[in-house]
């Protein structure tokens, strides 16, 4: 049995959980010294709540900002989402999703084959448009990176293997499942027999690998963890010493 | 206003002048570059990254996605793409990824890691003194990315190898020896407050005080110290509002200036000078504590005062107070006869301090007040007012005779702002944006004069 593809991906999420944790704990170890919130800062938690929640579903600083780039950012995020719930669904609990569902097999194989085609299209679509963005925009180009380039490349050839898999068929989806189950009780099952499909799961953990060192890291709670959108708005209210009290570069001179 | 296409380095050559060690050491700083800079700059580096969230989160997380490219008033006043907020935050980024990442490490200039070399640090110097630390980006950045974050960090890491402005250092020293930026001694102070009284006793033919320095006021007013002296209706509008209501209040000399250039350049200078509003209070024996016309003075006291020198727990709340709030109280429960008309003849719009609208979020009291003082009031359009408004081009450390240039670049969005209003006047509560805007207004061809709420609210005040 070919070990070499279940155990690359042990390794990729290991190094993606372990090293999304070092990262998070690194911006947190960190104390916020000061209140430095933006307008407009609710003085109340529901309201950072509800802040935080438009930033991070509807990306509405982005909005405000830009609003031809806001589509193709927003539905490229979007789109990602839905097919890694598709993923969920489909090849890791298929049973469940099901049972949510209220369908019968042949009804969710259907609705998979819809929605998993449309996301695709959409997220392959959106790619294409960030990536020409990148080139024809004059200044989105002079502040793209290598890096820029190599993240929406590898999301394209992710998206394109699995579009692959899904308008060429050639995978067997029990088998998939099968694999996948087997690789989350640690008790390999060989995987599909397909080159595609194994493309795929490598292209898969270079990305999650790739993710903790790389501007990709965002995902991780960029919006979340910032403190100009989650702070209350309350300095003369509440005194403010700092959640791990104030900073050093502060009490050192007093 | 659109976008400029991109003219590299057209800005490239303008720079702030150096301070030498006369102003650098009375801060405490190296009076010239160390040997070692490098590694020293490296270590003040990490410990920002270790002692600042926002420093260490937006080192990391900037996606380049270019949204804020085209928000920056000096981006749009000049097109050198790195005055593009991301392109000027990756001027300092790519140090960071080359020392303290992984990527960079490894990878090196395919992870766009550079090392830090002269080349870089004179560009640090150049660049983070083009940014007036209006935050403006960081109201269209999806993760709410503060690009002033990173200027005052790097100006920090400057500031501690000696490589720091004479312009904001020179202001601090005066701040700290004397008590306000521009170097009034208490003498004259006392001088041009009585001399206001007799101006406003020619004006209006009452005793209005303007006391300084009295022990047992109820309010301990801080303007910034150019009221005192430049914008002298600015400051005899306080006097006359307190006047109007009767409230016991005074200036302070140890603190004569509201105004807290230590944001300019490092949190040590920010706590200091921030302390002498404190002591002040405390030993004027005052009950509550109001803070003048000034913008990035009101960040400075309004957000900050409690965490770096409180407890407050002697001053009534809210505290600080800003005039603005005050008097658009005191309008509110109707303590005030006014009468507009005594402003007709102008066309009025507000110019929003970047740190008053962005920073504290006092965005309507000011209008409130001039809807009240003036028949004629009209608003800049929408993508430019409020929490987007503009920066003058001034703030930040910049409002200094050799940046001229940089300072005329930077205004250019707001004085198109201006112009579509028709307006003559214009109206703004911060000290910086009084300086500045008669030099754009010269440089722009634009027939118009800049003043404060209060000389407005003053005017319309019938005692
Ligand atoms: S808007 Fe924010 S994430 Fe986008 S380039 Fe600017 S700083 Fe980076
Ligand atoms: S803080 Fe203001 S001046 Fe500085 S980069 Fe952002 S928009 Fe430009």
């Amino acid at each position: 049995m070919n070990l070499a593809l279940p155990v690359l991906l042990y390794a990729a999420v290991a190094v993606f959980l372990l090293g999304m944790g070092w990262r998070i704990s690194w911006w947190l170890r960190a104390p916020a010294p000061l209140k430095i919130v933006l307008t407009p800062a609710p003085k109340t938690f529901s309201g950072v709540a509800v802040r935080l929640a438009g930033e991070i579903f509807t990306f509405r600083s982005l909005f405000k900002g830009d609003r031809y780039f806001w589509i193709p950012a927003w539905l490229f995020h979007l789109s990602l989402a839905l097919l890694l719930i598709g993923h969920l669904g489909g090849l890791v609990m298929p049973k469940v999703a099901e049972a949510t569902l209220g369908l019968d097999e042949s009804q969710f194989e259907h609705l998979a084959q819809v929605a998993g085609s449309v996301a695709g299209i959409l997220a392959i679509s959106t790619v294409l448009w960030l990536l020409i963005r990148r080139q024809v925009g004059e200044r989105p180009r002079s502040i793209s990176h290598f890096s820029d380039f190599f993240a929406l490349i590898l999301l394209l050839l992710i998206l394109g293997t699995g579009s692959h898999m899904r308008f060429m068929g050639g995978l067997d989806i029990m088998q998939a499942r099968q694999f996948v189950a087997g690789w989350l009780m640690f008790h390999l099952v060989p995987p599909p027999s397909n080159p595609v499909f194994a493309a795929h799961v490598i292209l898969v953990s270079v990305l999650l690998i790739y993710i903790p060192f790389s501007k990709l890291v965002h995902i991780g709670g960029a919006a979340l963890f910032s403190p100009t959108l989650n702070q209350r708005n309350n300095p003369r209210e509440r005194r403010y010493a700092g959640p791990w009290g104030a900073a050093a570069s502060i009490s050192k001179s007093k | 206003m659109k976008a400029p296409p991109l003219c590299p380095n057209i800005a490239a050559n303008v720079h702030a002048h150096r301070a030498k060690k006369e102003y650098l050491e009375p801060l405490g700083l190296p009076a010239e570059r160390p040997a070692d800079w490098r590694a020293k700059a490296l270590d003040k580096f990490r410990e920002l990254l270790h002692e600042r969230r926002s420093l260490s989160l937006y080192m990391d997380v900037c996606v380049r996605c270019g949204a804020c490219a085209d928000k920056c008033p000096f981006f749009l006043g000049t097109g050198d793409p790195n005055n593009m907020p991301v392109a000027r935050a990756e001027l300092f980024r790519k140090v960071y990824r080359r020392y303290f990442t992984a990527a960079g490490k490894l990878a090196g200039r395919l992870a766009t890691a550079e090392d830090l070399t002269d080349d870089v640090l004179d560009q640090w110097f150049t660049y983070f003194y083009q940014c007036s630390e209006c935050r403006r980006c960081a109201v269209f950045c999806p993760f709410g990315v503060d690009t002033a974050e990173i200027t005052m960090a790097a100006r920090e890491i400057m500031a501690s190898i000696g490589v720091a402005p004479k312009y904001t250092t020179e202001v601090i020293r005066k701040a700290n020896e004397i008590g306000n930026n521009l170097g009034i001694p208490l003498a004259a102070w006392k001088d041009s407050a009585e001399f206001l009284e007799q101006e406003l006793k020619e004006q209006t033919g009452k005793d209005i005080k303007m006391p300084v320095d009295q022990e047992g006021a109820e309010v301990l007013l801080v303007p910034p110290s150019a009221d005192m002296f430049a914008n002298a209706d600015t400051m005899m509008g306080y006097a006359k509002l307190f006047y109007a209501v009767g409230v016991n209040w005074t200036t302070s000399t140890y603190a004569s200036e509201a105004g807290n250039f230590g944001l300019f350049l490092n949190y040590e200078q920010l706590q200091k000078i921030n302390r002498r509003i404190v002591d002040a209070a405390r030993n004027l024996r005052v009950k509550r504590l109001i803070i003048g016309e000034c913008g990035h003075a009101w960040r400075a006291a309004q957000a900050f005062t409690d965490t770096l020198n409180g407890p407050l727990h002697f001053l009534q709340k809210p505290c600080p107070e800003h005039i603005c709030e005050f008097a658009a109280r005191l309008i509110r429960g109707g303590w005030l006869k006014l009468d507009k008309s005594a402003n007709d003849g102008v066309t009025v719009t507000y110019h929003d301090p970047c740190n008053l609208a962005r920073g504290g979020g006092l965005i309507d009291e000011p209008r409130e007040i001039l809807r009240a003082v003036v028949n004629d009031f009209r608003e800049m359009p929408a993508d430019t007012i409020r929490e987007k408004t503009f920066c003058c081009g001034g703030g930040g450390g910049l409002l200094t005779e050799e940046l001229m240039q940089t300072r005329m670049n930077g205004a250019k969005p707001r004085v198109e702002a201006f112009r579509t209003t028709g307006a003559d006047l214009l109206a703004t509560p911060c000290a910086i944006c009084k300086a500045q805007f008669p030099e754009v207004f010269k440089h722009y061809g634009v027939d118009a004069r800049v003043v404060g709420v209060m000389d407005l609210l003053a005017k319309a005040i019938v005692i």
